[in-house]
């Protein structure tokens, strides 16, 4: 059992009125990780979403939650489970502290303990407020909040979110990934999104899914450390004005900016240094957090190049 | 489990104006109805004294009245049934139940659950008014009984009807029609039968009246009941294969 891990699926396939909507999907999640699975709209995201939870059958292959066939055992396996889908799940006539209530009930909670759950996650969520008001009446950012809470009411070990942070404005956005990032930490969190800013801010794994198929899964980290450095000088240059500097590999201009591969054994440091000494004027130097961006785009456009030829 | 969802559905029901302004208007009508046969029998009763084998207040004033509740359950049923699978489709809830963990049947018998003791809240209250009559006089309380367990049966046949249409449909209100539809088709299935002089074939066993009148003469017969629960029977277990083909193709 243990050995198993946490979310399997096995080459999970769905066909959706004659069209494969997801192909051949295997992808592993335990706890204390965030997986963000990163598509275009129409990617497969919502759908392979919807087969972790049990909401939709798989045409073919199999969803494992701690080693548990999800279509055999649904009982044993909805209990670990915690689903946001797209469309957030409330009833417009019920008052929070009543909804919340009843999704614990509904996954088994009884009494004090689904009191205490109730209480635990209205103050997680910070819900407290408005507690008392009616779902229906709640602006997007709270009934978002209210979806996660339902999802995460009942402690359970995997905590599948659809585009939690969608339609939000920036503050409510950056407080929901702030929430996912603490839950990664107990649980196993998957979302989906197509927000790459999302997937920086509060994932840890990536998985890209475009038509259907998986087409890269990976650290995050691994990404970030191939990435380069996004530079911003007053003096106006060339690439082989940048090629004269030891200590840069390669360099190319976009979006305003020079991004810089530094060669093997160069330190941000020392770049900086040799652009102050060069007299170029050195006014912005960072990540370049673009390396997601680059991949994501790539696979998105090899797919409809080749479409076109 | 299905208790939570049935007391969630029961919950939701209270706090919206159908479930109310439902009750008022068959509460209303039947109050109406009750006065009116109320004042119709005080008109005959004088006729009436002394004669031993004349009907008394229990069927002259009563029974007509369970035989209206019974009609306004046809209409009202579908009414208050139409949201509890297709509203939840339509609302975007739906996911919430499959993802619970809590099996179709399960949840096919929370809603059926919660439909059937609201209707059973509402039978209840009509109820009150012919058993009111006990202060003033003596009613013949087990045929009253009788018949008050063959409507909550009937009831019963019905929400199980509404909760398999609203599996079924997309739109509560295309729910409601179809229901309506099929309450009535149920209702007067034998009506040609009967007008021929056919009281005992199989179309007069299928119809629900043929099941509902033995209850009110005060007959609890096994056969009566046997039908009303396989009527709802089956239709809980087409509305769970329903979800469950719901989960295949949505």
């Amino acid at each position: 059992m243990s050995a198993s891990p946490l979310l399997q699926l096995l080459d999970v396939s769905r066909v959706l009125a004659g069209r494969a909507v997801v192909a051949e999907l295997n992808l592993q999640l335990d706890r204390g990780h965030v997986l963000g699975l990163l598509g275009v709209n129409g990617a497969g995201k919502s759908t392979t979403l919807r087969m972790i939870a049990g909401v939709l059958a798989p045409s073919s292959g199999q969803v494992r939650i701690a080693g548990e066939d999800l279509c055999e055992q649904p009982q044993t396996a909805g209990r670990q489970l915690g689903y946001l889908p797209e469309q957030v799940p409330l009833y417009p006539e019920l008052r929070v502290s009543e909804y919340l209530d009843f999704c614990a009930n509904l996954h088994g909670l009884r009494g004090v303990a689904a009191a205490r759950a109730v209480a635990a996650v209205t103050e997680r969520c910070n819900l407290g407020d408005v507690r008392r008001r009616l779902l229906g009446n709640l602006s997007k950012g709270f009934q978002q909040r209210v979806g996660i809470a339902q999802a995460i009411v009942h402690d359970p070990a995997l905590i599948v979110l659809d585009e939690p942070a969608s339609g939000l404005d920036p503050v409510q956005a950056a407080s929901i990934r702030a929430l996912v990032r603490e839950l990664g930490r107990e649980h196993a969190v998957i979302l989906s999104t197509h927000l790459l800013p999302d997937v920086q801010a509060c994932c840890d794994r990536v998985a890209i899914l475009h038509q259907g198929r998986l087409r890269h899964d990976g650290p995050l980290q691994a990404l970030a450390e191939s990435g380069a450095l996004r530079v911003v000088t007053s003096a106006s240059l060339d690439e082989t004005k940048w090629k004269t500097l030891t200590c840069v590999h390669s360099a190319e201009f976009a979006d305003g900016a020079w991004r810089i591969r530094l060669a093997s054994d160069a330190t941000p440091a020392q770049l900086a240094q040799a652009i102050v000494s060069a007299g170029w004027g050195l006014n912005e130097m960072r990540d370049d957090d673009a390396g997601l961006e680059q991949i994501f785009l790539r696979i998105a456009s090899a797919e409809s190049t080749r479409e076109a030829a | 489990m299905s208790r939570v969802l049935a007391r969630n559905e029961l919950r939701r029901l209270f706090v919206q104006p159908l479930a109310w302004a439902v009750l008022a208007a068959v509460l209303g009508m039947l109050a109406y109805f009750f006065l009116l046969s109320l004042q119709a029998f005080l008109a005959v009763m004088p006729k009436l004294a002394g004669n031993a084998a004349a009907p008394g207040v229990t069927d002259l004033v009563a029974l007509p009245l369970l035989r209206a509740i019974a009609s306004l359950l046809l209409l009202v049923v579908p009414l208050l049934g139409m949201r509890t699978l297709a509203g939840e489709r339509q609302a975007g809830t739906l996911p919430l139940l499959l993802a619970s963990g809590l099996g179709d049947a399960r949840i096919v018998l929370g809603k059926f659950a919660g439909l059937l003791t609201f209707l059973a809240v509402l039978i209840a209250l009509a109820l009150a008014m012919p058993f009111s009559l006990d202060l003033g006089t003596t009613l013949d309380l087990g045929r009253l009984f009788a018949a008050a367990f063959g409507l909550f049966l009937f009831a019963a046949a019905l929400a199980a009807i509404a909760v398999c249409v609203s599996s079924y449909a997309q739109q509560p209100v295309v729910a409601a029609i179809v229901a309506l539809a099929l309450n009535l088709v149920l209702w007067m299935l034998d009506a040609g039968a009967r007008y021929e002089g056919i009281t005992s074939s199989f179309i007069n066993y299928l119809a629900l009246p043929s099941h509902l009148e033995p209850f009110l003469h005060g007959i609890v017969a096994t056969v009566d009941m046997g039908y009303f629960v396989l009527v709802a029977a089956v239709a809980l277990t087409l509305g769970a294969r329903r979800l469950g083909t719901l989960r295949m193709q949505p």
